[in-house]
């Protein structure tokens, strides 16, 4: 066969991607596919099972404890959002300014809890907020000399503005990063026309940084949301695989992982996740349509 | 104030913000190392060291190495190194597959190519949350469970990485030089190896080291599909660390360090490339 | 071949840094680990969650394994120490997953639930009735002891301890005030007997002594003063049973005693140091006691030593049962384990053994519910703490009538939800002023045991094991 022939290229396209096909179709099609089968069993470990038709999804509806995992997941994500993205669009603008010094040290500095993962991080984090020898709680009896400030129990009265707090350290130097990364973008030109034509800072940064940075931002913010809801390992690991009181820190993968893996029951946590999979299908056609939307535009 | 005048303060005062800022990010690093090295009884005397009368009023010679020892002692040895194989194998493999299967959707013409690209790409959309349990399922039939093959084999074929690669050599790999190595009589293999890769080293480099962070901290699978001791990684000994009867902060705290050194380390050595692979999907998008 | 050879080396020039780095670790690492060699283990797992039992085990397994040397074919028993959740976590995900765990696992009543959920055929422990009986164990065990661990007559752990029930009272006080509260036979009787120590001679509004501490918060009591009464909260099928006639009389008689002006019993915290201190103050004359509770005085309580006395349970009808029982523990073999002979042997060993029996007794107070090993000398033993009583005897005196118990994993929600209907009556009660009739009460009882009743089915029509469905 000579080697122009455009058959050996097929052959060895198919050859190179096999390896690849199989493992997807085994570990990605697959699954997916059974697991719309699974949410329509009731399953007590892999092993046994049995038909309940769309009863889980009955039962999901009515589960004040789903519900709760869902306000509580939500809440996350929207305070998350809107208090991590602002600080780190505002980190980005400081360390954008041409003359500031130690930029990329800064940087770095930021974007380092990245580094240490988010298991570890909730290690961490969850040492941190301990009630009496924690560096929280610590720090803040030191800086206020008020040392009732040491029994705050965080992991057992303020769940929610713990994980959040947590989250900021791990994720605003991330976000971060990509912000600067599109102010970088940012076409010089256009902001000295508009410092040409007077605008102040403030103006230009409502009418030439922010217009340029949004798709940027759109993608970061719709990031950090389909993040957000599929929060896990940081509840976990800092209730210790429970949800805390009254399950203030139940989120809705923490949910499924109960049920799926502490209570065996495969199905119902199947179903759980094909609800939070509709959320964020939802979210993710939601990004294609504004993304389609702003090429329309331009 | 004159503008200049007005720019030095608004200067000092950025870098007084940004350096409050930096503290608040660097002081759980410096709490951790320095409660890494605190016995039982030290840690809950200082908030950082304990109070002493050496130098600076800190009891030096209370520090200990004890937290890391007994770290050894208890196994985590074992999980480092389960980790660095994980890692780096879930790296390695998932890399080149994905490399590979970029560059054929980029670049080959046969039947089916529209409709392959569309079903991988398309898998960005499923959550991984979604094939949690199912897959358990799975790997239960395969008889998977337990095993290291159960645990990386999933992470072989990742469809985010087809995703990057494919966009790697449409951007950097240039058509007319595939023909101009097949006309000298290149093979396919050849030009995969000897030309593409090349091309889209630094995509290589961010993949391995995405990957291999991923792998490295990705504890809901192991916690799932492992049950050995022997087997497990650090992300999930650490966690198990903490679910004692009594906590033992410092053994926490060293395990913490440990967990985290060698990742700090490895990107210290290749931040450019990790750092220029995460945003050109964003920027470029 | 050669081709593809010279071609992968020609590209790794191009390879930079970061693949160097990574390719290496999987090497090293993977070459680690292949050289590590993984000790096999031929030694038998055992978990336990109790400190005491550990401390009891360990001598009496390493003595074992030295004596046995040729005969187990070497084996040690490794004795693990963990927490209960970590014992109920790492036991479900073994079972789920089908992977070996440990050869045998301690599970204490509360945690057991789990093990029952599904289908009988999925319970990850084996059934061992089949081997008791053929070993002659299974009549030596006493009858009622083996229910809270056999589904359908099949039987999944071997227990540990009986605990049955007796009442201990302040004797100091009665005999100081000429009381002789062993004449009491029915609660009834019992009440009336300490009625006169109930005056209020010291002034501050409230009667010195309460003859009983119980309180309508205390689940555990509950459900032991209903067991004992002859009322059952599931059937022999696992059929949740709460609203009965007698579960309805039952309980509204166990809330009458808590109502009202005139209440016989008073609530004190079982295991806070308050409590303790109540008990000493002599707030209550009379205590729910099982045998474990004696060794808990003991060690907490020492105010109270010399000064007490046990008697059976007095009766809820004249001729009724007069003990009950409360808590347990029992010894799993999970089906994955692959040496369940080892295992068992070691196990019957250890649970048969005179010497395990009289150092959990002394120790812990602890009766075996091994009926062979009941001659033992040492249940005889007077007990100073008791006023040199031979409670050992009296307990094993009433363990054959302890009451039946629910295996179901649906019992600890049910009995919860009786704590919570008992709260309801009560507090009801304290709306309506002087003296609380029995008879509304237990129509109140029958309301709220129906309530619960289709709460508790609620639960169990989501879980399509159970073959209850919702109507």
């Amino acid at each position: 066969m000579s080697l122009r022939s455009p058959d050996r290229r097929v052959v060895f396209a198919w050859a190179a991607m096999t390896p690849f096909i199989v493992l997807f179709v085994v570990f990605m099609v697959y699954p997916l596919i059974q697991s719309a089968f699974l949410a329509l069993n009731q399953t007590y470990g892999p092993e046994t099972q049995i038909f309940v038709g769309t009863k889980n999804f009955e039962l999901l509806i009515e589960d004040p404890v789903f519900w709760k995992a869902i306000r509580n997941t939500l809440i996350y994500t929207l305070g998350s959002l809107f208090i991590q993205l602002p600080l780190a669009f505002g980190l980005a603008l400081v360390l954008n300014s041409r003359r500031l010094r130690g930029r990329s040290i800064y940087r770095l500095i930021f974007f380092s809890p990245q580094l240490m993962g988010l298991v570890f991080v909730s290690v961490l984090g969850a040492l941190a907020f301990e009630k009496r020898a924690g560096l929280v709680n610590r720090t803040l009896a030191w800086i206020t000399t008020d040392a009732s400030l040491l029994e705050i129990d965080w992991l057992q009265s303020y769940i929610m503005p713990t994980l959040i707090l947590i989250s900021l350290w791990l994720y605003v130097g991330f976000n971060m990063i990509y912000f600067l990364a599109a102010l970088q973008n940012v076409d010089n030109s256009l902001l000295e026309a508009a410092e040409i034509d007077g605008a102040g800072p403030l103006n230009r940064l409502q009418h030439v940084i922010i217009p340029s940075v949004r798709p940027v931002a759109t993608f970061v913010v719709l990031l950090s949301m389909i993040g957000s809801l599929q929060l896990f390992e940081l509840p976990y690991i800092l209730l210790q695989g429970n949800g805390g009181p009254n399950n203030q820190g139940l989120t809705i993968v923490m949910y499924l992982y109960q049920n799926g893996f502490e209570l065996g029951d495969l199905g119902y946590a199947s179903a759980v996740g094909w609800a939070l999979a509709l959320m964020l299908i939802g979210l993710a056609l939601i990004q294609i349509w504004m993304v389609r939307r702003e090429e329309a535009m331009r | 104030m004159s503008s200049e005048r007005r720019s030095k303060v608004s200067r000092s005062v950025t870098h007084l913000i940004l350096l409050l800022l930096a503290t608040i990010v660097l002081l759980p690093y410096a709490w951790l190392l320095v409660a890494s090295l605190k016995s039982r009884e030290d840690f809950f005397s200082g908030m950082f060291f304990p109070p002493g009368d050496g130098f600076l009023g800190i009891a030096w010679d209370s520090l200990t190495l004890n937290n890391y020892t007994n770290l050894l002692d208890m196994g985590f040895g074992r999980a480092a190194i389960n980790s660095i194989f994980y890692a780096s194998t879930s790296a390695v493999f998932a890399t080149f597959l994905s490399a590979a299967t970029g560059y054929v959707l980029a670049k080959s013409k046969f039947r089916g190519r529209t409709l392959m690209t569309l079903v991988v790409l398309g898998s960005l959309i499923v959550p991984p949350t979604l094939l949690i349990a199912p897959s358990y399922e799975l790997l239960y039939h395969l008889g998977l469970l337990d095993s290291v093959w159960g645990l990386l084999l999933p992470t072989f074929a990742p469809a985010f990485g087809v995703f990057l690669f494919r966009q790697a050599v449409q951007q950097s790999v240039p058509d007319e030089l595939i023909e101009a190595a097949r006309i000298d009589g290149c093979s396919e293999i050849g030009i995969f190896m000897v030309i593409v890769m090349p091309l889209i080293r630094p995509m290589i480099g961010a993949f391995l080291l995405i990957t291999f962070l991923g792998m490295w901290n990705n504890f809901i699978s192991p916690q799932i599909v492992l049950q050995s001791a022997s087997k497990q990684p650090l992300s999930v000994a650490i966690a198990q660390l903490r679910g004692v009867y009594r906590t033992d902060y410092g053994l926490l705290m060293a395990a913490t360090v440990v967990s985290v050194a060698p990742v700090a380390v490895l990107f210290l050595v290749l931040q450019k490339q990790f750092i220029s692979g995460l945003t050109s999907g964003a920027v470029k998008g | 071949m050669r081709h593809a050879l010279t071609l992968a080396l020609l590209s790794l020039r191009h390879l930079s840094t970061g693949v160097w780095i990574i390719a290496s670790l999987f090497v090293l690492s993977g070459v680690t680990l292949m050289f590590s060699i993984e000790r096999s283990s031929d030694d038998l797992e055992m978990w336990v969650f109790s400190p005491e039992h550990e401390a009891m085990y360990t001598p009496m397994l390493q003595q074992m394994s030295e004596q046995a040397g040729g005969d187990i074919e070497g084996k040690n028993i490794e004795l693990s120490l963990l927490s209960i959740p970590a014992i109920k976590s790492r036991m479900m995900s073994g079972f789920f997953g089908g992977l070996p765990t440990a050869d045998m696992i301690e599970v204490e009543r509360a945690t057991v639930g789990q093990v029952f959920m599904g289908p009988p055929e999925a319970i990850g422990f084996r059934d061992i009735t089949d081997r008791l009986k053929a070993e002659g164990l299974y009549d030596q065990i006493n009858a009622p002891s083996l229910s809270p661990w056999s589904v359908n007559g099949h039987t999944y752990g071997l227990p540990h301890d009986v605990h049955p029930v007796m009442l201990a009272y302040r004797a100091d006080l009665t005999e100081a005030a000429g009381i002789d509260l062993s004449l009491a036979t029915t609660w009834d009787e019992f009440f009336t007997l300490l009625r006169p120590m109930m005056a209020d001679k010291d002034a501050d509004g409230r009667p010195d002594h309460y003859p009983l501490s119980m309180w309508v918060t205390q689940q555990d009591n509950i459900e032991l003063l209903m067991l004992q009464g002859g009322g059952q909260l599931f059937d022999a099928k696992g059929i949740p049973t709460l609203d009965t006639q007698i579960n309805a009389e039952l309980l509204a008689e166990i809330v009458s005693w808590c109502a009202g002006d005139q209440r016989v019993a008073t609530d004190i915290d079982e295991f806070s140091a308050g409590g303790h201190q109540a008990r000493v103050d002599g707030e209550a004359i009379a205590y729910l006691c099982p045998d474990w509770m004696c060794s808990i005085w003991k060690m907490h309580v020492p105010g109270i030593a010399g000064k007490m006395k046990l008697m059976p349970l007095p009766a809820f009808t004249p001729g009724g049962r007069r003990t009950s029982v409360r808590g347990g523990t029992m010894l799993g073999f999970p089906k994955t384990s692959e040496e369940f002979d080892q295992a068992w042997d070691t196990a019957i060993e250890l649970y048969t053994s005179p010497e395990i029996a009289r150092v959990l007794y002394r120790k812990v107070d602890i009766i075996s519910p091994i009926r062979s090993l009941w001659d033992d000398p040492v249940y005889g033993e007077p007990d100073p703490f008791f006023m040199d009583q031979p409670k050992g005897l009296m307990f094993i005196d009433l363990a054959p009538e302890i009451p039946i118990r629910s295996s179901s994993p649906y019992n600890y929600n049910a009995v919860l939800e009786i704590r919570d209907a008992a709260i309801n009556m009560l507090n009801r009660s304290q709306d309506s002023s002087g003296e609380v009739s029995l008879s509304s009460l237990i129509e109140q009882a029958k309301r709220e045991l129906e309530r619960a009743q289709s709460a508790i089915e609620r639960q169990m029509t989501r879980n399509a094991f159970t073959g209850v469905d919702s109507q």
